[in-house]
């Protein structure tokens, strides 16, 4: 009973494992740099955030 | 005898390895950083104060979104680019990130570049973003660069709008200064891509580009390169004269102007060789200087004049 059992399904190789790693905290990184702009503008233009020219 | 064929085509899912860098490199940097920088002065001369913030967000919008419009097109253009040496190397050709995925990577950087504009800027700024990303993702790059030999001609508008865009950012609207700056973009675009399609005509005929070289022929092409500097020294000259710029940026205009024509007499005289091709390598590279050192003088002109005050005073 010591045999490991293999998982089912796909098993994903080491390289497809630290890319998909990397490209996760580059959106999240993204998010979050979005999420700050949103933050910084709203305090920049106070409660005029939603007049803007057309 | 196997029952099973060992060279069938593997059909489990494509799992991706690709990286960050893959990502980045569908973004097309260099295209990029060129973008920031006209962009960049088209905000600096902007008239009226606009908050450092509201121009950092306008600068990356404008960024992102050519970062998007790099994507949409090498996503078209995948199997074009694996048979030229210049764009073999990018991420499509290479296998590491499909066609689907770079759609799927432009249209969203597209959407939250645009709506981030709109909403956080100004809606002006952020139409003409669109329009552009539009102009560059289709007109250019699905139907103009595979139909016509004018195709860099009117595609060169695309990457002549980004200083519009940003003045639009800046002022809620456009004036004559911003049309100007896209003037002189759109008449330099095609000395300097005609000067590459010259010594480069090998890699657009192997991938089926009608670029004017294989068109009408090299010296077809040398005449349109001078004609076209004629006109570009000519616009990039005129708003000192007008009174648009100054006397600074007047006269780097006729230094740089002056170094174009030679080159560009340079190259439609020598048409065959490795003078000819020298002489299209060197027009190339100092329409990039030409460029630079232009938007770099009105860059540098609003610059001391915002800081010479402070230090006399």
């Amino acid at each position: 009973m010591d045999e490991k059992r293999q998982p089912d399904g796909i098993v994903l190789t080491e390289a497809q494992l630290k890319s998909r790693r990397q490209r996760s905290v580059a959106i999240a990184l993204a998010l979050g740099v979005l999420v700050l702009l949103f933050f910084a503008v709203t305090l920049v233009k106070g409660p005029a955030v939603l007049v803007r020219p057309i | 005898m196997s029952v099973v064929d060992h060279n069938a085509i593997e059909l489990g899912p494509r799992i991706s390895e690709a990286e960050v860098g893959d990502y980045i490199a569908l973004l097309k940097p260099r295209v990029m950083s060129l973008v920031i920088f006209t962009a960049l002065v088209g905000l600096v001369i902007a008239p009226g104060h606009f908050h450092p913030i509201l121009a950092f967000t306008s600068i990356l919008c404008i960024a992102v979104g050519a970062g998007a419009s790099g994507a949409l097109n090498m996503a078209y253009e995948g199997d074009i680019d694996a048979l030229m040496s210049r764009t073999a190397n990018r991420p499509i050709p290479r296998g590491r990130i499909t066609r689907a995925e770079a759609t799927a990577f432009g249209m969203t950087l597209s959407f939250f570049s645009v709506m981030t504009l709109g909403i956080l800027v100004n809606w002006v700024a952020g139409a003409l973003l669109a329009f552009t990303i539009f102009f560059y993702a289709v007109i250019y790059t699905m139907w103009l660069k595979r139909w016509t030999a004018q195709n860099i001609v009117i595609g060169g508008a695309a990457g002549a709008l980004p200083p519009v865009v940003a003045w639009a950012a800046a002022t809620g609207s456009l004036s004559i200064e911003p049309i100007l700056l896209f003037l002189i973009i759109f008449f330099w675009t095609p000395p300097h891509f005609w000067a590459l399609a010259l010594f480069r005509s090998d890699d657009y005929a192997r991938a089926g580009i009608p670029m004017l070289p294989n068109v009408a022929g090299p010296d077809a092409t040398r005449l349109q390169i001078l004609l076209y500097t004629i006109v570009l020294v000519a616009i990039a000259f005129a708003p000192w004269p007008l009174g648009y710029f100054d006397a600074v940026y007047g006269v780097t205009s006729l230094l740089l102007g002056s170094g174009m024509m030679w080159l560009a007499i340079a190259v439609y005289r020598r048409r065959e060789g490795v003078e000819a091709n020298r002489a299209t390598r060197r027009l190339f590279a100092f329409s990039i200087l030409y460029l630079f050192v232009l938007f770099a003088t009105l860059l540098l002109e609003v610059v001391v004049g915002a800081v010479a005050p402070m230090v006399i005073g």
